[in-house]
């Protein structure tokens, strides 16, 4: 790694601007502002800088529409609202996917279009948490806030979960290193452990490394489970790991004083799917019989959380809402994205601050090849490849405005710090127009009947 | 700020072994997710860039495995599964040892090949997948041909392939012959 | 635009209107004494009027209330309902959506709703769910008893840094009040342990429940705020718990009150859960007795009850350690939420049952506490929504008061468990409220306590905020009609809002975006910056949010109602 020269020709600082990248949304950035660009970044990881430090040679900067030719060619905004609008108002199944990487101010209008259309709402839970939630609705949720880490903890558990990489400064701001009330001293005051059955970055700072098998999961916490009450195992190895290892940890952790859990994608990913973090929530249950433990799962999108929040708050479910039938409709397997794209309902895809090209498996993005595809976001990446309109949005956190929920469910008002490009509108603005269209043209229909 | 190109991994060390028997094919378990070098690149925006094929479209290998297909770094290998093919880099895991797991970060080339089952769970199957790894002599697409490769959505020549889950060998990456 | 409610039976406690066949008109969304000949004329011939409801005590919005609809996905599939041309849908039954939430508030003609639990942390998440209520106007009591600030203060007896630090988080916050929720107690469960009693010290900060009750008491008066402080005592739900409750009510009968616009100087909330006498759940009884006992002798105390309704329901409560025993208990799924230097929280879920001899008690002592409390000023209708019980069943609850036939009746048909005649005294007890007590303690008690002089009642200036009920005051009689008393309460006839009609007949007909009430210190600005000044570093040091963040912005608080109270005055 060469060395860098520290940025110094900048026309201003902005500070406690919000991090709009993973899940722990930092909110103590400082952005070096030169001539309305963001020139560096300060306090920031290396994801959350580069995000913050876009690739401007791929930034959306004007809404285009797919021609005959199959090339997207641009044009001005009117008309790329009105092509969305009709196609959103023509549609018979459409699906609004996405909404992790936008404010919860834009998520107002969208779910209002979805009501107006009869959509599916859903976000990327639906391919990363989805299970949690599915076990947190079947066991309990058993959580803090991060500060309560800080604080408190003295054993912190990381469980398929890669935060060096995925979440770079969790350990640093809230878990393992910092010096809380009760833990000033910060890293020598807790114990490390990470479950995962790669030897990942993550555990290589850790005390404990515990390597189960693959697809062990399920079966390793329901061990500890049965050590913890008091069973004894029958078995000598179990998912990998020797059973006097087991009881060891169990042991650390019924006499840990403040216990915390974090689980990641690698419980929620595996064949065991929402079982395996059942199991791990009943375990955290039970030890609250012995001391305190609370759990946290290490959500990837600054405002995936938030998405689920506010569909919890506005119709009672988290998300794969379906409007199609008037109410508010949730149904695992049924009415989420991937479902409904792999048995190809939807006719019309919406897709807003997401990217199923890169993250959809290649049997659910298929159907988005025979359906018209709506992009709104803010750089051109795999999904603009399957996208018939594109519309440029806004960089929230730094170009616009709006609250995020951050992993522990702390709400945080992510401010601007620079004007957006100048063709560019806010996501806000973009939804809200193509509902007022999309009323418009049913209004039309009503009239003409 | 400096960009680079491919993720620093560390060289192979070729492992003196009396067990590491020379292999045309491995079958291994596939595992993808996220890494720093993949997020970083991804959310920057720079998806149309070699930058990205390296770092998304890579499998990470444990050295040993390496060996034993006769691979290097940035070598590259084909990627068999129930629901597709596709051709990657290989690179040592900064991970390792794991032997017979490869990881390739998420991203379009894993897509070609993870499972989209999702048993009814909301969320498809993105690890541990069954898969086969074998040498090849052809690169990677960059991200733009890989999605009009795999998809072919604009293509009007292209006969469609269903996804239907009954036929589930979808549209197999198709690879560029060496130059 | 002008409006004439004519020949309804008003019932106005607060200006001793007790049944009298009147007009009520408005004007601009104000109570007016006089409209022209062009108002437009709603006839209520012989109907219940009154001013809208007012619930002292509601869990409505708020962090807690998400965690509940995400993990309960089996409440919001009941009381799914479809869009409509005026409403949005509605789903939920202990944990309806924001938007349900409002409009079944208006249903059953109420529209002020006080959110009982708001931890300064999440406050945004509140203001956010606020906004999203329609039809109601929300006050929130923000958490104190359990945050470190407090209890530094506390054991310090640092009255007037403490009065200063509440002044500056109300602003922060945008609360309108102090809540306390089993003081010390959710700060032990950040250890897993809980406080017992009021001379418990909680673990490390060494101050006990007494001291922090009585040092935020006395700060509250210092400030003189509208509410006084809002006390869920310790020991909630503990048999034997009605000597703590008793205590915490006797331990502030030194301090005097200081504001001009209530009679309290402690709220105790959800009294019911903390009337229990016995010493385990097999000789557990009501102790109902001496609870209403004490009430009666002092009127610095005010309560709502918190009556359970026998139903499934969500139980949620910043009294963490409280749930998790409740699970041991029940078994059902377990939510805890554990707020950094603030508070704790967690949820249950719970059937109540009356088969179940404990559940029928506690049903029994609900009403045990609205019959025995002699002054009807001093008691106010709540379940503790949901943890007793949904709101919506409030006309429910309402018709047993009003029918010591139907009581009996649940008694001995055997809809009760027998140990009610054992363990309580409820079937002794054939008082019946009438509507004049109805009115009190929905409305006219509720707005006092809170200091409310602008809703409530229908005097002149008041805001229009008026419902009508499809009974006839002078026809009826409750005591047989129970049946027809829980329909009209539960559909008003006619709901206003700031002189907006919300609900005619039962059904919404327009919708009105909902006002958040917060109490603004002023006078104390310089007392609140040297009190900064030390809170500061210790935010920026434990706080895992920068303080710039914490705030709550004006963008979370649409088209606030203000209350401006000079400090100490």
């Amino acid at each position: 790694m060469a060395y860098e020269e520290p940025i110094r020709d900048y026309d201003e600082l902005v500070e406690n601007c919000t991090c709009a990248f993973c899940g722990c949304n930092c909110d103590d950035l400082t952005y070096l502002i030169k001539d309305g660009h963001v020139v560096g970044v300060r306090h920031a990881c290396r994801l959350g800088a580069s995000k913050v430090m876009e690739d401007m040679d791929q930034r959306l900067l004007v809404p285009m529409i797919r021609n005959d030719e199959g090339n997207l060619v641009e044009t001005d905004w009117d008309t790329a609202l009105d092509k969305a609008a009709e196609l959103i108002a023509g549609a018979v199944r459409p699906v609004f996917y996405g909404w992790s990487e936008t404010s919860i101010e834009t998520m107002k209008h969208g779910i209002k279009l979805g009501e107006l259309v009869g959509a599916v709402l859903d976000n990327q839970a639906t391919i990363c948490h989805g299970p949690s939630l599915q076990a947190v609705q079947n066991a309990g949720y058993p959580v803090n806030t991060l500060g309560e880490v800080k604080n408190r903890a003295d054993m912190i558990v990381y469980s398929g979960n890669n935060a060096m990489n995925s979440h770079p400064r969790h350990m640093g701001r809230y878990s393992a290193f910092p010096r809380g009330y009760f833990r000033k001293r910060g890293r020598f005051d807790r114990t490390i452990v990470t479950m995962d059955p790669r030897y990942t970055d993550t555990a290589k700072m850790s005390d404990i490394w515990v390597g189960f098998e693959q697809n062990g999961d399920y079966e390793f916490y329901n061990a500890m489970r049965a050590v913890l009450r008091g069973k004894k195992l029958k078995k000598d190895v179990i998912s990998g790991i020797p059973k006097e290892d087991i009881e060891e940890l169990v042991e650390a952790m019924k006499t840990t004083q403040y216990g915390s859990l974090f689980f990641g994608l690698g419980l929620t990913h595996t064949l065991s799917k929402q079982r395996s973090i059942d199991i791990a929530i009943n375990l955290i249950q039970d030890l609250n019989k012995f001391t305190k433990w609370n759990l946290v799962p290490m959500r990837g999108h600054f405002n995936v959380n938030g998405f689920n929040i506010f569909m919890a708050f506005e119709m009672g479910f988290p998300y794969g809402v379906d409007f199609s039938r008037g109410y508010p409709r949730y149904m695992n397997g049924e009415t989420n994205t991937i479902d409904l794209l792999t048995r190809e309902e939807p006719d019309v895809f919406m897709v807003i601050a997401a990217d199923p090209g890169a993250h959809f498996p290649g049997g659910a993005n298929r159907h988005l090849t025979n359906i018209p595809v709506i992009q709104i976001d803010i750089h051109w990446g795999p999904s603009t490849e399957l996208a018939d309109i594109v519309l440029p949005g806004s960089f929230i956190g730094v170009e616009a405005a709006g609250t995020s929920y951050r992993m522990d469910g702390v709400p945080i008002y992510m401010k601007k710090a620079i004007d957006k490009p100048e063709t560019c509108r806010d996501d806000e603005w973009i939804v809200r127009e193509l509902h007022e269209r999309v009323q418009k043209i049913k209004g039309e229909k009503i009239a003409s009947k | 700020m400096t960009y680079i190109d491919k993720p620093p991994v560390p060289n192979v060390v070729k492992f003196d072994e009396p067990m590491a028997t020379e292999r045309n094919k491995l079958e291994v378990m596939l595992n993808t997710g996220s890494d720093i070098y993949q997020g970083a690149c991804k959310k920057r925006g720079s998806t149309l860039k070699d930058e990205y094929r390296h770092v998304s479209g890579t499998a990470y290998m444990d050295p040993r495995d390496m060996t034993r297909l006769g691979v290097k770094n940035w070598d590259t290998v084909l990627v068999k599964t129930d629901w597709g093919e596709v051709v990657v880099y290989a690179a040592h895991s900064r991970d390792a040892p794991h032997e017979g797991q490869i990881f390739i970060c998420k991203g379009p080339w894993a897509n070609v090949i993870v499972s989209p089952e999702t048993y009814c769970c909301c969320d498809p199957t993105y690890k541990g997948i069954e898969a086969t790894i074998e040498k090849i002599n052809k690169e990677p697409l960059l991200m733009a041909d890989l999605m009009a490769a795999v998809y072919m959505k604009y293509d009007k020549d292209a006969e469609k392939t269903t996804n239907r889950l009954t036929e589930k060998r979808i549209n197999v990456g198709i690879t560029k012959p060496e130059e | 635009m002008e409006y004439i409610i004519k020949n309804g039976i008003v019932y106005d406690p607060t200006n001793k209107i007790e049944g009298e066949k009147k007009d009520v008109m408005f004007k601009n969304g104000k109570i007016v004494d006089n409209v022209s000949s062009d108002a437009k004329v709603l006839d209520a011939t012989d109907k219940l009027v009154m001013a809208a409801g007012v619930d002292p005590h509601s869990h409505i919005a708020g962090p807690k209330l998400v965690v509940g609809r995400l993990y309960r996905p089996e409440d919001s599939r009941r009381g799914v309902k479809p869009k409509t041309a005026t409403t949005r849908a509605e789903s939920g039954f202990s944990i309806p959506s924001c938007p349900a939430t409002g409009y079944r508030y208006s249903r059953m003609g109420y529209g002020t709703v006080v959110e009982a639990a708001m931890p300064p942390l999440e406050a945004k998440h509140t203001h956010e769910e606020i906004v999203a209520i329609p039809n109601i106007d929300i006050p929130a009591l923000a958490l104190f008893g359990n945050n470190w600030f407090t209890l530094e203060y506390a054991k310090d007896n640092n009255v007037e840094d403490l009065a200063a630090f509440i002044s500056k988080w109300l602003k922060i916050t945008r609360g309108y009040g102090v809540k306390i929720v089993n003081p010390g107690g959710s700060e032990a469960w950040g250890w897993g342990m809980n406080v017992h009693g009021l001379d418990d010290p909680v673990p490390y900060w060494d101050v006990t429940s007494r001291e922090v009750i009585h040092t935020l008491a006395e700060a509250n008066e210092s400030l003189g705020l509208p509410h006084s402080i809002h006390l869920h005592p310790n020991d909630l739900g503990h048999p034997g718990n009605y000597e703590t409750t008793v205590g915490s009510m006797d331990l502030i009968k030194d301090i005097s009150k200081n504001s001009p616009v209530r009679d309290q100087t402690v709220h105790m909330t959800h009294i019911q859960y903390h009337s229990y006498a016995g010493t385990n759940w097999r000789d557990f009884e009501s102790g109902a007795e001496d609870i209403s006992k004490f009430i009666n002798k002092n009127d610095y105390v005010t309560c709502d009850v918190g009556q359970i309704t026998l139903d499934e329901t969500t139980t949620m409560t910043a009294d963490a350690p409280m749930e998790f025993d409740l699970h041991q208990l029940n078994g059902l799924k377990w939510a805890n939420k554990d707020i950094e230097l603030e508070t704790s929280s967690g949820i249950v879920p719970f059937i109540y049952s009356g088969r179940n001899s404990v559940h029928s008690v506690q049903w029994a002592i609900g009403l045990e506490m609205f019959l025995m409390v002699n002054n009807p000023w001093q008691i106010m209708l709540t379940t503790d929504n949901p943890n007793a019980g949904p709101f919506i069943r409030y006309p429910k609850v309402i018709s047993w008061l009003m029918s010591n036939k139907r009581r009996t009746e649940m008694i001995e048909h055997g809809e009760v468990h027998k140990a009610v005649g054992r363990k309580s005294s409820l079937a002794t007890l054939d008082r019946e409220y009438d509507f004049d007590e109805i009115a009190t303690i929905s409305r006219a008690a509720p707005a006092r306590a809170y200091g409310f002089t602008d809703r409530g009642h229908l005097g002149v200036d008041a805001r229009a905020d008026i419902a009508v009920y499809d009974i006839k005051p002078n026809e009826i009689d409750p005591s047989n009609e129970y049946e027809t008393i829980e329909c009209a309460f539960g559909n008003a006839a006619l709901t206003v809002k700031d002189g907006q009609i919300i609900v005619q007949d039962g059904e919404i007909v327009s919708t009105k975006e909902s006002q958040t009430i917060w109490a603004n210190v002023q006078g104390i600005e310089e007392r609140e910056n040297e009190v900064m000044k030390k809170v500061m570093p210790v935010f920026d040091k434990y706080y895992t949010i920068k303080f710039e963040n914490y705030l709550v912005h004006d963008h979370y608080i649409h088209n606030p109602i203000e209350v401006n109270i000079q400090a100490g005055k």
